[in-house]
Order: structure tokens, then sequence, then C-alpha cells
């Protein structure tokens, strides 16, 4: 077991490492930042000036070298826009992101096991029809579409809920919904047909066959055994919430990770985006190490090697 | 199972309610709670801007959007005039020219900040040298690189000593200084001072939550007596259609740039209307000369101008929405003069382009455009490109990202044409300096002769000398045809009926000079 941790826990560095070192060249590729926080009418010395004073005019290879060896200390310098702590700015954005990522997930969870399990034991039937179509629904529609969309609904139009903002529960509902359309969609599709396949299984029709009562063979029986490609799907898609908010978080203007991201790529704010591309590739190599974890306590079957 | 099922759903939703009250993204209650039921108690404003400030320190961050916040809690020592664009006294009261090198300026006596602590001569010094120390890393270092030394005469007076002739000083005091606290900010250090400023300004700091919101209230010491409006929110909404929705639904008060297309719909709503002005800010079609294509020739230039029809752009695309421009500067600048436009006349552009050796038809250019950055800039980019097709020039109309098309026009790697826009712009040396000349890419286009006569006419201190000085040089412009002047952009602001608020041309957003009507 031990072994195993560490094995994982080495990847984990691996995985967060490389995904540093490629957003590290390809941000590169977007140009030199100096121009855009410069007056226009800065003088080319002045430019100059200021390029080396932040290091850009220095050959990739040892901006990169030296970018490396302070990130690896934590430190990933300060935002060239505020002059802020870079990884202060995106850890003090996590909450949140957080917030609305996991109240998206509880959402979703919550609607979407039932609706799956449901569906899939009424297979046929026209509630399962009816849930089929609106997942399909749910997977299809952009959220930035839908966002918008409720954000016309419910505070344009109706004046019930604000359009936009952090903070209170209130403010969390239109995003939340939004963000946990698709995962709705993805887990009730998926939970049915894992269940299907199950509800298919000898064992079930034993279980069935020597009077075991309805409630208790979908819980004890079927989705147990439907459990453990949920929890992949859930890890993989919690990783995508936390770290791809980002539209969602734009159109509420929710004070998230997503957004602070997306407004220093056009910044080239270069240091806020490494310190939050770091952030969430390790939330998601966590994440999937936990998922991992959390197979072997769902199945006892697969043996930690 | 039921029940297992219930305690399953009890237990997630007390999760989902403790991370809400964790109080993590801060807490902010919409506008309409703040102003109770249907505006009865009307001394807030809540002012929707796209982003966040960058800091809240003064003199560091060049961005808009950060001046149009702090310009509340921090005074000028001077300031313009919103009509005329003259100077006005604010913290200095009077400033005087004692020699080429150096200015003497009188503060005003009496003034705290809000800390309680009195603005005196240091606060002004300690203001300017906090933009030329290296450690401060300022965006606006480089307006101010030629200034020597401040000296403090008296607790109420300042000398400026510049290295050499600097004509627009006061140009630059008011345009980027403000006044900070040099006590406070020693005190707390500059970190802690650019979260939490402290200024002489109409309104004191309250709360500011990234990307969320900054709070501001009446700082009722006020010099010129305490504001109106008591409580000030900018709150920050990226996304524009949002920031729509906030303001038909009463979350926000008023937000700037609203787009020509969105215009009607918020003049149809009976609480809303548009305030609109023409702004300092210009918008151009910039032809290379800086590359080797037939920009070089003054004849193609020319044709380019009459082949190219304003009026239309501006009806078409712009619905009325813009200023025409008919030379290099608009009519706010200092120093500007009246210049013939160039009239729409393709037949007359297809023989300047025979004469200077080009056939329209087997022409082909490439015209860069930002997309966003100006008002329908891709869209206008579109338009100039059909227009030029008319006379049987091919145009690649090439859309790009800010960034990228500042950095293209900055390394003066765009061929033969793009749009771009300038300004605040309000005196004629920025304007013609940087555009005009070798060493400003802006326009990409220089002539040696011209622009010996630019630096001559900089360095005169004579005013109406100089002045005559850039009206040679707008007429010869013209001439040349330097570029396709367009318009003078119209700010326009989407505002609330009973909100007395007046667009400056300077584009700043002064909840003191607001007031609620009834």
């Amino acid at each position: 077991m031990l072994d195993f941790v560490i094995k994982r826990v080495i990847q984990v560095g691996i995985v967060v490492l490389l995904a540093l070192t490629v957003v590290f060249f390809l941000i590169r590729l977007s140009g030199d930042p100096t121009p855009l926080f410069l007056p226009p009418d800065a003088p080319r010395e002045q430019i100059d000036e200021y390029r080396s004073k932040l290091g850009f005019d220095r050959p990739l290879l040892v901006q990169y070298g030296e970018f490396m060896k302070n990130a690896v200390q934590g430190d990933f310098g300060n935002s060239l826009r505020s002059k802020e702590d870079a990884l202060g700015m995106v850890l003090q954005r996590l909450p949140a992101t957080f917030q609305l990522a996991i109240s998206a997930l509880v959402l979703s969870l919550l609607i979407s096991i039932p609706l799956g399990v449901l569906s899939a034991f009424k297979r046929n039937s026209i509630f399962d029809r009816i849930a089929v179509a609106l997942t399909v629904i749910g997977q299809a529609i952009p959220s930035f579409w839908f966002g918008l969309l409720l954000i016309f609904i419910f505070a344009a139009q109706l004046k019930v809920l604000p359009s936009g903002g952090g903070g209170s529960i209130v403010h969390m509902i239109l995003p939340t919904l939004t963000l946990a359309a698709y995962s709705i969609a993805r887990f009730t599709r998926f939970t049915r047909s894992t269940m299907l396949d199950v509800l298919r299984k000898d064992f079930i029709r034993t279980a069935k066959a020597s009077g075991v009562p309805t409630p208790r063979l979908i819980a004890r029986y079927a989705l147990k055994n439907s459990l453990i490609p949920i929890i992949t799907l859930v890890a993989l898609d919690l990783g995508t919430l936390l770290g791809g908010a980002v539209i969602t978080e734009v159109v509420f203007s929710w004070p998230g990770i997503g957004r602070l991201l997306l407004q220093s790529l056009l910044n080239r704010d270069f240091p806020i985006v490494l310190a939050g591309v770091f952030i969430i590739a390790l939330i998601y190599a966590v994440i999937n190490f936990v998922a991992d974890l959390l197979y072997a306590f769902v199945n006892p079957q697969i043996r930690v090697r | 199972m039921k029940k297992g099922y219930f305690l399953a759903v009890l237990l997630v939703l007390s999760f989902v309610l403790a991370a809400c009250t964790e109080g993590t993204a801060g807490d902010s209650e919409s506008a309409s709670d703040a102003k109770g039921e249907d505006g009865k108690q009307k001394d807030s404003i809540v002012i929707g801007f796209e982003s966040d400030a960058a800091t809240l320190i003064a003199n560091s961050d060049v961005n808009y959007v950060t001046d149009a916040q702090i310009r509340s809690i921090y005074d000028p020592l001077i300031d313009r005039d919103g009509d005329t664009g003259e100077f006005v006294p604010v913290l200095a009261e009077e400033w005087e020219n004692i020699d080429e090198l150096t200015w003497r300026l009188k503060l005003k006596e009496g003034v705290k900040f809000h800390n309680g602590s009195d603005f005196n001569a240091e606060a002004a010094k300690f203001s300017i040298d906090y933009i030329l120390d290296d450690a401060n890393q300022s965006f606006y270092k480089s307006r101010w690189s030629d200034i020597k030394e401040v000296k403090v005469l008296s607790d109420y007076e300042v000398e400026i000593i510049t290295s050499k002739p600097f004509p627009s000083l006061i140009e630059r005091i008011a345009d980027d200084l403000l006044i900070m606290d040099p006590v406070y900010v020693n005190d707390v250090g500059t970190e802690e001072a650019s979260k939490k400023p402290v200024g002489t300004g109409p309104y004191e700091f309250v709360e500011w939550s990234r990307d969320n919101y900054l709070k501001l209230k009446a700082f009722e010491d006020y010099w010129a007596g305490p504001a109106k409006i008591k409580n000030v929110e900018f709150r920050y909404i990226p996304e524009f259609s949002t920031r729509l929705s906030a303001f038909v639904s009463g979350e926000i008060d008023m937000f700037k740039n609203v787009p020509v297309d969105s215009v009607e719909k918020i003049e149809s709503d009976e609480n809303s209307k548009i305030a609109e002005t023409a702004s300092a800010r210009i918008n151009y079609l910039a032809l290379s000369t800086f590359s080797d294509g037939p920009m070089k020739d003054v004849k193609v230039r020319q044709a380019m101008n009459h082949a190219i029809d304003v009026d239309e752009l501006l009806e078409a695309v712009l619905n009325g929405h813009g200023t025409k421009l008919t030379g290099p500067l608009s009519k706010i600048n200092s120093g500007y003069t009246e210049t013939d436009a160039y009239e729409y006349d393709p037949e007359k552009a297809k023989e300047l382009l025979k004469e200077a050796g080009y056939d329209p038809e087997s022409m082909e250019l490439t015209l860069d455009t930002p997309n966003g950055r100006y008002p329908m800039d891709s869209q206008v980019a579109q338009a100039i490109a059909a227009q030029l097709q008319r006379i049987g020039i091919t145009v690649n109309v090439q859309v790009n990202e800010w960034g990228a098309h500042l950095e293209k026009v900055r390394n003066r790697e765009i061929k033969d044409m793009f749009i771009l826009g300038w300004g605040p712009a309000f005196d004629a040396q920025s304007t013609i300096e940087n555009l005009f000349t070798e060493a400003g890419p802006y326009s990409s286009f220089s002539e040696p002769g011209l622009e010996k006569k630019i630096y001559e006419t900089n360095e005169m201190f004579d005013q109406d000398e100089r002045y005559d000085g850039y009206a040679e040089i707008q007429k010869a412009l013209v001439e040349q045809a330097a570029w396709v002047p367009l318009w003078q952009q119209s700010d326009m602001y989407a505002v609330r009926k009973d909100l007395d608020f007046k667009p400056k041309v300077d584009e700043k957003i002064l909840p003191y000079e607001m007031s609620w009507e009834n």
C-alpha cells in the first residue's frame, strides 16, 4: 500500500511538472507582455528597459530554468500587473471556485443517480424516454448560452435572482445550475447504462429469484456494483469542474480561479497563469489519486498493487 | 432504504450549507437591497465595470479601469475642465514656470487625508518620487523620466526641476498624478496601501473583494464639501450580456461602453437612458509606410482617402455614434486646426492609383484589425474592405486578438493597413509626436522633413509659436495623407433615468459630481 502511495505521489509530481512546462512554453508563444502594461506613448528604450527588468529579454531556456527553480519552492513570482504574489492571488480565488464546483457536483449527484437508477430500472417506459431526452439536451446545451438564458429569465425579466457576483446562497443558484447541467446529463446517462449492464447479470437474477425486496436489490446489489465506473467519472468531472468552470465564472461574474486565469491570459500576466495552472493540475492529479484509493475501498477485489 | 437516502440527502445539504457560510467569496448585496424598495433612500450608486482594478495604490497602473476607480479616493494636484479641457486647480492652487527647467507649485492648505493627517508639500513630493522610484515599478515612469528633482520649499510649496525642457509637465500632472499620504504608505508598506488606500478624495475606502466589488463611502471632511451620493460600489461584471441584464434588472445603476447595437434596447426601457459624449479617443485606419508596400507612395495613400467613405461607415456600421475626424487631431485637442477632408471620390482614387503605377484590379492588400477593442472595430474593417472592393482592390481582413494586434503594430510587422485607436488625448504634442515620427509605430507613418519639424515644434516654449507649428504640421500630414482619419469615438453610458450624470470627455467617472434627482 505504501509503495502504491509513494509511486502515485511521484506520478502526481511528474504530471504537474509536465503541465507547467508545456504551459510555460505555450504562453510565451503569445508574445511579449511588456507593451501591454506600459502607456502607449512609452518610448522603445523604456519598453526595453522594462523588459529586461522583468527578465523577458533573456533566452527562453534560462527563463524556464529560473522559473522552475523558484516554482519548486512555491515561488511563482509577482503578478506583472498588480505586483501581488501570484500564487497568493490564485489561492485567494480557490475557495470561491471550490464552493461552486462542489455545490454543482452535489447537485448533479443528487439528481443524476436516482434518475439514472430509475431510468434503468423502468427501461423503455415514458419516464425513461423523457429522462434520456433531457440528458441529451443537457449535454448539448453550451453552458455559455444556458447561463445567459438563466440570467435573462431570472435576473432581467423576473428580477428574482441576482445576475452574478459572489457571496450568498442566492448568488450561487444560477451558476450552480449552469455548471451542473452538463454533469447531471452525463452522470445520468452513465448511471443508467452501467445499471443496465449490472441488472443483466446472473447474481441479480438469482437475488430476484430468492425474493430480495426491490429497494434492497437496487441499493445493495445493483447500485453498489455500478459505483466503480461512476466514481471514475465523478473524479474526472470534479477536476473539470474545479479547473474548467471558466465560462460559468465569467458569465456569472463569479470571483473564482477560472475567471482570474482567463483575464490573466488576455493580459498576459504570465506568473498568475502559471500559478493557476499549477494549482489546477495539482488538484486534478490529487483527485484522480484519491479516486484510485476509493476503488479499493468500494470493491476489495481491486487489490492495490 | 428510504431512510438511508433521506439521511444522505440531509448530509449532503448540510455540506452545501457549510460550504456557503464560509463567507469565502465575500458577501455582496444587490443594489436594490442597498437602496431599499424601489430606491426610496437614494444615496447609493452601483457602477458596473468590466474588470477589477489592478491595484488601489495611485500612480502605478495606467489602465483606464484602475484609474476610473481610484480617482474617487485620491485627488490630483491639477485637473482638466470636463468641457473645455483647460487646467483647473485642485490640490495645487497655482503653478508657474520659473525657467525652462523649473516649475513652482503652490498647494492648498487645510486639506486632510482620510486618516486625519495633513496634506502638504511632502505628500506631493512623495507621490512624484513614488513614480520615479524603480522599486515601485510604476508603469507611469516612462512619462516622467525627465524629472530631475522635486524640492519642498515650504509646507505648501514645491519646486519641480526637470533635466530638460518639459513643456507638457502640467499635462502630465493633470493626467497621471494622484496624491498619496507618505506617512501612511511608509507606515503600512506599499503592499498594504495597495489594498487599503488612503487619499484626500471625496470617497474613502470601505471594502475591496477581488473580482467582486469595491465599496466606498463619502468622506465627510472632504475639503470641497461632502458628496451627495454617500455610498459607491464598483461591481465587476466581465461579460457584457450579464452587465446589461444586471442593469436592466436594477442591480447596477450605470455602466460605460454600451455597444451601438444595444443602444435601442436601453433607450426603450422607461427607467434608463443613454448618456453620450464625443470622447478624446480617436479611431483611424493607418497606412504603413514602414514596410515596403504600395503605401509608401503618397498617391496610393491619397487614393485610399478618396476610396473610403467615412460618412457611410459612421451611418451604416456605427449607427451614427461617432464624430467624423478630418485630420490628425480631434477638436478636443489643444492646438487643433481645421483641415479639409478628402472627398469620397472612387473615380479620383482609381486615377491616383493609375498615376502611381498600380492597377486596382490586381491590387491585394491586408487590413489588420483588433476585435472588440474599439466600437465595432472588426465590422468597420470588413466595411472598409467592401468599399475598397468597389474600386477593384482585394482586401484581406486579418482579425487579431488585442494583445497580438498591439504587438504586431509595435514590432512593425503590419504590411499595409491597420485599425487602431489613440487617446484619451488632449494635447497636440503627445498625439503628433507618438504617431507621426519614426520612433512611434502607431500610425506607421513618418517623413524625414516633417519629423524634423515635429521635434523642433515640441521644444518651443512659447505656446502661440508652438500651436502655429502644430497647425502647419497638421496641414502637411493631411496633404501627405498620412492616414485615413475615421472618427472620435462616442462614449456611451447606460444610466438610470433619474441619475444626474454628465459624461466627461476624459472618460473619468466621478460619483462626486453625480446626484439623484428628487
